[in-house]
């Protein structure tokens, strides 16, 4: 460790450059910094001081006293991060947002792509209406779709029970969707897949828009099926895109909060709860500030993970373009 | 293009973002009374209630802050709160300097933030029946021996049953002993062969329903052992208890076993069961409903039962005493003026108003003024004779919000887990909150 750790020789100061080629990147180095400068102020005001918060929190012993006298919260050293991290409760919590992310991104791509292509096969006034019909759904705010799921799944007044119920030999009066875990998270991923996929499907038709037609004709004149050119050309071409927004689906995804939310009642039974509502109710529900925090920063590193590879496709389309 | 999509793609994922509390500080001592001249001229005070009311009995708002203006001549300003975050709300806000001046709260609720410090003492002789209030909402209030809230009104619940579908069914009156209750089930059950119809509406995660089971057997949610508070609903009175209330649901309800009381009296109005266990205003709810939901103002519409509910008291099942209490925060800037203003929205004249809009009025002096003018709550009124109140513990409000009942409720009735299972498991989570 400390090995590694001893200062690099004074590289940065060697041999001195002459000066019209340091004033040159002196600039060069200056104006990128400066045109950045408000986003980059407003992230650090909007994003950095929460998350410096949290983790500062998450150290501590933070309840209701704290919070209505301002007193400083008693240094709690990692105990937080114990308690949570040897609650069977949490890894189970963990086990299922991680399997859900999994389903409903890997359902969300699929669809959204298949819808993608779909696109580019209709006609103009068809697509028009498909990204007219997908608009509304992506306009529809979380809580909205997650109401209206609700009330079409509830088992007393559902339409859902309903439709399936005038099936001829199928009795579903009454019928509650929540009853097992696999059939309430099926309503749940449906309703985040069903509103996830207008993003992707009207991202990825933007992406398809620049397979070039050249490519594709010249694939069929060698004999190749729709498969092997969608295989061999459209893929490929998509890839950067499809890497961005899958990493993005997963962020969001990840972060299940309102969905499940809204359809338990905000009481959310311990099978119906995600890491999201988990630190929620540990935070706000039990006022133990501190413990939500650390699950939250938990929940951040696991998804880190994710980000690394969102963030090295992004430099990678710069280097491209 | 790509990378424009990806930059405001990038940008969209950055704005889910988490949110932090500032706080401040500040707060001052003293009794607060009720007494005496305050002059307010100017002044405006918030005042936070629950929807209730402004469903309910708005005019008895209305009526009570007109009396305290033309005594005082402050200003009032009502918001109007929703149960499903109040707390979380009150939390944030008293974090802050803006805070409300009158505070409603759940009489479950209140031991926490009695025990945190949040809300100041009051001086009880100088509210309206304070000699007599219900000890189910006042013990909420106490703490060694000194008083932080008002209680506000109370509720108890008690069977509501179809009258038509009894006589159809050849029950003849009210059933006065659990034995008639269940033998009307059985009949009432027989005359309807409607797949969908259950006898009994009881929907699964109804908490406060099975916690009266349990205590008519003799059960007990948790108790205090010396400073520790230990779980009884595994031992054998608790699980006796339990067991009668998940026979009675398996066997006569057709509710939603994951749903919890907060529709049922919509849901009864569908006309599909015969009974349910509610409180007394949900009779009234059950048989008309506003035109629009969203507006309060709306006219009234009949439903399916309307003129065929009627109202007894649950035989053999204790109530537990439901109901809420008004506080003023420490933190309030215009504490006499907030006190004033509770000594009006309490006082008999608020109370009577009450009364008539079928809510349980928050002294025992009152309840009998409530059985006599106002037929409906005359089986209210004898239920809030015989209730019960949660574990008196600050950390009380921290089991419900864990959901900790439902959860093993459901736990039992999705046939997850084994009535001893689930309540051995509930008990060891109830005994590491109220200890914790």
């Amino acid at each position: 460790m400390y090995a590694v750790e001893t200062p690099p020789a004074p590289v940065q100061e060697s041999p001195r450059p002459p000066v019209t080629r340091r004033r040159k990147r002196g600039t060069g180095k200056a104006l990128p910094w400066l045109l950045a400068g408000p986003a980059l102020a407003l992230l650090a005001a909007l994003l950095a001081y929460p998350m410096g918060r949290m983790i500062v929190l998450s150290f501590q012993d933070y309840g209701l006293k704290q919070l209505w006298s301002g007193a400083t919260a008693p240094f709690a050293g990692l105990e937080n991060y114990l308690d949570v991290l040897t609650d069977s409760a949490f890894w189970a919590v963990v086990r299922r947002t991680i399997l859900f992310t999994a389903v409903s991104v890997l359902l969300t791509v699929l669809i959204g792509l298949g819808v993608a292509l779909l696109m580019r096969r209709v006609g103009k006034t068809v697509r028009l209406m498909m990204i007219v019909a997908m608009m509304f759904v992506w306009a529809l705010p979380a809580l909205v779709q997650a109401q209206v799921f609700k009330m079409m799944t509830d088992s007393d007044v559902g339409v859902l029970n309903y439709l399936i119920d005038k099936l001829p030999g199928v009795d579903f009066q009454n019928h509650s969707w929540f009853f097992t875990p696999t059939q309430g998270w099926i309503v749940i991923t449906s309703c985040v897949v069903w509103a996830g996929v207008p993003f992707l499907a009207i991202t990825l038709n933007a992406g398809l828009t620049q397979v070039p037609k050249e490519l594709l004709e010249a694939a069929t004149v060698d004999g190749a099926n729709a498969w092997q050119s969608f295989r061999a050309i459209i893929v490929p071409i998509l890839k950067p895109l499809l890497v961005i927004v899958t990493t993005l689906s997963v962020i969001w995804n990840f972060g299940l909060f309102t969905q499940n939310w809204v359809m338990r009642d905000g009481k959310p039974e311990p099978e119906f709860q995600t890491l999201a509502t988990y630190s929620y109710v540990q935070a706000f529900a039990q006022n133990k500030y501190g413990l939500g925090s650390a699950i939250s920063v938990i929940t951040v590193l696991l998804l880190l993970g994710a980000m690394a590879i969102y963030i090295r496709q992004m430099f990678k389309i710069g280097e491209v373009d | 293009m790509k990378r424009k999509i990806a930059i405001a793609a990038a940008l969209a994922a950055s704005l889910l973002g988490t949110a932090a509390c500032g706080s401040s500080g500040g707060d001052s001592a003293g009794t607060i009374s009720a007494d005496g001249k305050v002059d307010g001229k100017g002044k405006t005070i918030k005042v936070w209630l629950m929807v209730d009311a402004q469903s309910g009995w708005k005019s008895v708002v209305d009526d009570a802050s007109k009396r305290f203006t033309d005594a005082t001549g402050a200003n009032v300003t009502v918001e109007y709160q929703q149960w499903a975050n109040v707390l979380t709300k009150l939390d944030a806000s008293l974090a802050g300097s803006d805070v409300p001046d009158v505070v409603e709260l759940g009489n479950t609720q209140f031991p926490k933030y009695v025990d945190a410090g949040a809300f100041g003492e009051v001086k009880k002789d100088t509210f309206e029946n304070s000699a007599s209030w219900l000890p189910g909402l006042s013990a909420a209030c106490e703490m060694d021996g000194k008083t932080y809230c008002v209680p506000y009104y109370a509720g108890a619940r008690v069977l509501i049953y179809r009258t038509d579908l009894f006589k159809a069914a050849g029950v003849a009156d009210a059933p006065k002993t659990y034995e008639d209750f269940i033998a009307a089930a059985d009949k009432v059950q027989a005359a309807n062969k409607d797949p969908k119809f259950g006898a009994v509406y009881m929907p699964g995660r109804y908490w406060y329903a099975a916690m009266s089971w349990v205590k008519a057997n003799g059960g007990d949610i948790a108790k205090k052992d010396g400073d520790k508070w230990v779980g009884q609903l595994s031992q054998p009175a608790s699980q006796d208890g339990l067991n009668k209330w998940v026979d009675l649901v398996k066997k006569y309800s057709k509710a939603d076993v994951t749903k919890d009381e907060a529709d049922q009296y919509l849901v009864f109005s569908q006309a599909n069961a015969g009974m349910f266990y509610g409180n007394g205003w949900e009779q009234g709810s059950a048989e008309q409903v506003r035109k629009d939901p969203n507006d309060a103002n709306s006219p009234l519409v009949d439903t399916k039962v309307k003129g065929k509910l009627a109202a007894a008291p649950m035989p053999g099942i204790p109530s537990l005493l439901g109901g809420s209490n008004v506080g003023v925060p420490l933190k309030s800037q215009n504490q006499e003026l907030a006190a004033q203003w509770i000594k009006y929205f309490t006082d008999s004249t608020s109370m009577k108003g009450l009364i008539k809009a079928n809510a349980l009025p928050n002294a025992t002096a009152m309840l009998d003024v409530a059985a006599s003018e106002n037929p409906a709550l005359k089986v209210g009124a004898e239920a809030a004779k015989n209730s019960w109140a949660v574990p008196s513990s600050g950390k009380w409000a921290d089991v419900e919000k864990a959901n900790v009942l439902q959860n093993m409720l459901s736990d039992i009735l999705t046939g997850k887990k084994s009535v001893a299972d689930a309540s051995a498991a509930a008990d060891e989570q109830i005994a590491k909150i109220l200890n914790g």
